[in-house]
C-alpha cells in the first residue's frame, strides 16, 4: 500500500507541487527556528561554572583625571567594602564581568595550536571566591605568583584541551607577546559569562597585581554580599563609597539583574521567531486542512470504487491520512537535503548535534501537523456511502 | 448465488420518503448472466448496489453463496467484494493518475497476502485477457472508452471474482464497441462460469443474456428466459 501511495502522490506531483512547497517552505522555516531554540536550551542546560546569586557589581566612574588620587581612593574603596560585614568577599575586575555586555579577547598559540580566539578576564585573587569557581587543576592565584617571572593565568578546561588536548595544562608557557610568557597556574572546569544562552568560549583569568599596576584603574569591583542583604545596605554601602571617592559615580546592579537583562536579549528576538513560525505553521495547517477537504470532495467517485474493489471504511481512512503523510515525505525529503548541509559545512560553527536534534524536530512536527490536518477530512472521506459516491461520479 | 428476498429500499429525508425498490424477490444462480432492464429511476442501480453490498436494504434478506450478510460489519462486507465480486461501471470509474496496470492491480491492493510482483503478474494476465497486453503503462486518458471499459473489466476479474456486477457497461459506448465489452462478458460467462448480473438499457445487449428481468417503479414486473430472441416467461 505504501507504494502504491508514493506512487499516487509521485503522479498527482503537478497538482501536488504547490502543497509540496509549502511543506517544503515550512519545514525550512521550522528547522531555522528549532535550531535557534536548540542551540539556546542546550546552553541553558549547560553549567556556567561559577554561582551569581548574592553578586553585585559596583561600577565606579571617577569624573576627575587625577590617577594617582583615583587609585588611592580605589584603595580606600576596596578596603572599605571588604570592612562590611555584609560582605563576604569582594574583587576587582576587568569591564567584562559575568553578564555584562562587554567583551575582551585576544588569540592565543600553542606550538602547532595557533590563533584560538580567548577571553580574557582580569580578576583580583578573591575572585574565586566571589564568583565560586571550581578549579579542577593547580590552584587558583596567591601571592606567591607575586614572585613569578611569567604572567600567572588561570584557563578553563575549553582552553586547556584547545591549546593541550589530553595533556596537564599546569605549567605551560603560553607566549603573551614577543618577551613575556603566561603561565598556567590553574584550571576551572566551565567558565560561560556571556549569557546563560551563549555557548562556551576559550577563556583565560588574568591576575590583577595592584603593586605592579599603580596607575591603573579598575572599575569594576564585584561583591559576594551575605544572604538576605538587601536594598537598605545598598544605599547604606553607596553613600559610604560616595564619602570616599566623592567626585565618583557609583552604580551598584545585581549579576541576577544583569543575567534577566541578558536573558532577554535572547529570549526575545527568540519568542519573536516563534510566534511569526507558529503564525506561519497555523496557515499552513488551514491551507492543508482546506486543500485536503476539497481534494476529498472531489475524489468522491474514487472512494466509491475503493469501497466496491473490497477497501473497509477504516482502510479509506488510513488511505487519506497515509496519502498526507506521503506528500509530507516529498515536501520534507527536499528540505531535509538543504538543512543537512547546515552540519556538513559546519555552518555558524555550531555543534552539529543541535542541526541534527532540530532536523529530527522539524519532520516529527511536520509529519504530526499534517496528520492532524488529515484527520478530520479522511473521517470524512471514510464515512462516504461507497453507494452515493459512485452514483455522484 | 446471490438471493434477494423481499428486499425494500426507501430514501428518507426530512420531508420526502421516496421508495426506491419494493417486494423485490430474485435469485440469480451460480453461473447466469442475468440482465435487468426498466426505465432511469426504477431502481436498478439501486438493486445492484444492494446486490453488489454497496447498499443495504430498508427491509428484507440479501445471501451470497447461501450466507445471509445482513449482521455483517463493514469489514465483512468490503472482504466479499473484495473475494467474490467484481464491478463494471458505466462510467468505467478508473482512477486517472493510475497506469492501466495499476488501476486493474487496485482489487488485490485490499487482499492480503499478495505480493507486488504476483499483483503485477495478475493485472498483466487480465488485461491479456481483455486484449490490453499492450497499453500496460498508458494513463487512462490516454485510452478509447472501449479501451477504458476493458480495462475496467481486466480490474473486475483480476481477483477471480465467482460475480460481476455490471451497471450499463456499454452505455457510454458506440455499437461495435459495446458488442466488443459485451463479447467480453459473455466469454466471462460462459468460459470462466462467472455469474453476471448486467443492468442495461439495450434491448439487444439483454438478448444476449441468459435471463432477463424489467423493472419498473422500484417494482420487479417480469423475470424472463432468454432463449436466441425469443423470452420464455420464468
Amino acid at each position: 500500500m505504501i507504494r502504491h501511495l508514493f506512487k499516487l502522490i509521485w503522479n498527482r506531483k503537478k497538482s501536488n507541487f504547490l502543497l509540496i512547497a509549502e511543506i517544503f517552505f515550512c519545514f525550512l522555516v521550522l528547522f531555522g527556528v528549532l535550531s535557534l531554540v536548540t542551540y539556546n536550551v542546550r546552553n541553558y542546560t549547560k553549567p556556567l561554572g561559577f554561582e551569581h546569586e548574592d553578586v553585585w557589581l559596583v561600577t565606579m566612574r571617577p569624573n576627575s583625571d587625577s590617577t594617582a588620587q583615583n587609585r588611592q581612593q580605589l584603595e580606600q574603596v576596596l578596603s572599605r567594602v571588604r570592612a562590611f560585614p555584609e560582605v563576604g568577599h569582594a574583587a576587582l575586575t576587568s569591564s567584562n564581568a559575568p553578564f555584562s555586555f562587554s567583551q575582551m579577547n585576544n588569540s592565543l598559540s600553542y606550538g602547532e595550536v595557533k590563533d584560538v580566539m580567548t577571553d580574557n578576564y582580569d580578576v583580583q585573587d578573591a575572585y574565586d571566591k566571589v564568583m565560586r569557581l571550581n578549579i579542577t587543576e593547580g590552584r587558583w592565584f596567591n601571592p606567591q605568583d607575586n614572585a613569578s617571572h611569567h604572567s600567572p593565568i588561570v584557563i578553563n578546561k575549553m582552553l586547556k584541551e584547545k591549546l593541550f588536548g589530553q595533556e596537564e595544562a599546569v605549567g605551560k608557557l603560553i607566549p603573551k607577546n614577543d618577551t613575556t610568557n603566561y603561565v598556567v597556574v590553574g584550571v576551572t572546569d566551565y567558565f560561560r559569562a556571556s549569557s546563560e544562552f551563549a555557548a562556551e568560549d576559550p577563556a583565560l583569568f588574568n591576575r590583577i597585581n595592584m603593586d605592579k599596576s599603580p596607575d591603573y584603574f579598575w572599575n569594576e569591583l564585584l561583591v559576594r554580599v551575605k544572604p538576605g542583604t538587601g536594598v537598605a545596605f545598598e544605599e547604606r554601602m553607596v553613600k559610604q563609597l560616595a564619602s570616599i571617592g566623592k567626585d565618583w559615580t557609583i552604580e551598584v546592579s545585581t549579576l541576577e539583574k544583569m543575567r534577566q537583562n541578558k536573558a532577554k536579549l535572547t529570549l526575545a528576538p527568540m519568542i519573536a521567531l516563534g510566534l511569526v513560525c507558529g503564525f506561519l505553521i497555523l496557515n499552513v495547517a488551514l491551507g492543508l486542512f482546506g486543500v485536503l477537504w476539497h481534494n476529498i470532495s472531489r475524489r468522491n467517485g474514487e472512494i466509491g470504487l475503493r469501497r466496491a474493489l473490497g477497501a473497509a471504511s477504516k482502510q479509506i481512512y488510513w488511505q487519506f491520512i497515509g496519502e498526507v503523510l506521503v506528500l509530507a515525505t516529498f515536501g520534507l525529503l527536499l528540505g531535509a537535503f538543504f538543512a543537512v548541509q547546515f552540519p556538513l559545512l559546519q555552518v555558524f560553527q555550531v555543534e552539529s548535534e543541535v542541526y541534527f536534534i532540530a532536523l529530527l524536530s522539524s519532520i516529527g512536527i511536520i509529519y504530526l501537523l499534517t496528520a492532524v490536518c488529515a484527520f478530520y477530512p479522511s473521517r470524512q472521506a471514510a464515512g462516504i456511502h461507497p453507494a452515493m459516491a459512485l452514483h455522484e461520479e | 448465488m446471490i438471493t434477494l428476498s423481499n428486499i425494500e429500499k426507501v430514501y428518507q429525508t426530512k420531508s420526502i420518503e421516496t421508495v426506491a425498490l419494493q417486494h423485490v424477490n430474485l435469485s440469480v444462480p451460480k453461473g447466469e448472466f442475468l440482465s435487468i432492464m426498466g426505465p432511469s429511476g426504477c431502481g436498478k442501480s439501486t438493486l445492484l448496489n444492494i446486490m453488489g453490498l454497496l447498499d443495504v436494504p430498508s427491509q428484507g434478506m440479501v445471501e451470497i453463496d447461501g450466507q445471509p450478510i445482513t449482521t455483517y460489519k463493514d469489514k465483512e462486507l468490503a472482504h466479499i467484494r473484495n473475494e467474490k465480486i467484481g464491478f463494471v461501471f458505466q462510467s468505467y470509474h478508473l482512477v486517472h493518475d493510475l497506469s492501466v496496470l495499476d488501476n486493474v492491480e487496485l482489487p488485490l491492493l485490499y487482499r492480503s497476502g499478495v505480493s507486488a510482483s504476483e499483483r503485477t503478474k495478475l493485472a498483466k494476465a487480465a488485461l491479456e485477457k481483455v486484449g490490453l497486453s499492450a497499453r500496460t503503462k498508458h494513463f487512462p486518458g490516454q485510452l478509447s472508452g472501449g479501451q477504458r471499459q476493458r480495462v475496467a473489466i481486466a480490474r473486475a476479474l483480476i481477483g477471480q471474482p465467482q460475480i460481476i456486477l455490471a451497471d450499463e457497461p456499454t452505455g457510454n459506448l458506440d455499437s461495435v464497441m459495446g458488442e466488443e465489452i459485451m463479447n467480453i462478458l459473455l466469454d466471462l460467462n460462459r468460459l470462466d462460469g462467472t455469474t453476471i448480473v448486467m443492468v442495461t438499457h439495450d434491448e439487444n445487449m439483454a438478448q444476449k443474456t441468459e435471463r432477463l428481468v424489467r423493472f419498473f417503479d422500484g417494482q420487479q414486473v417480469s423475470d424472463a428466459k432468454v432463449f436466441a430472441n425469443n423470452l420464455q416467461q420464468v
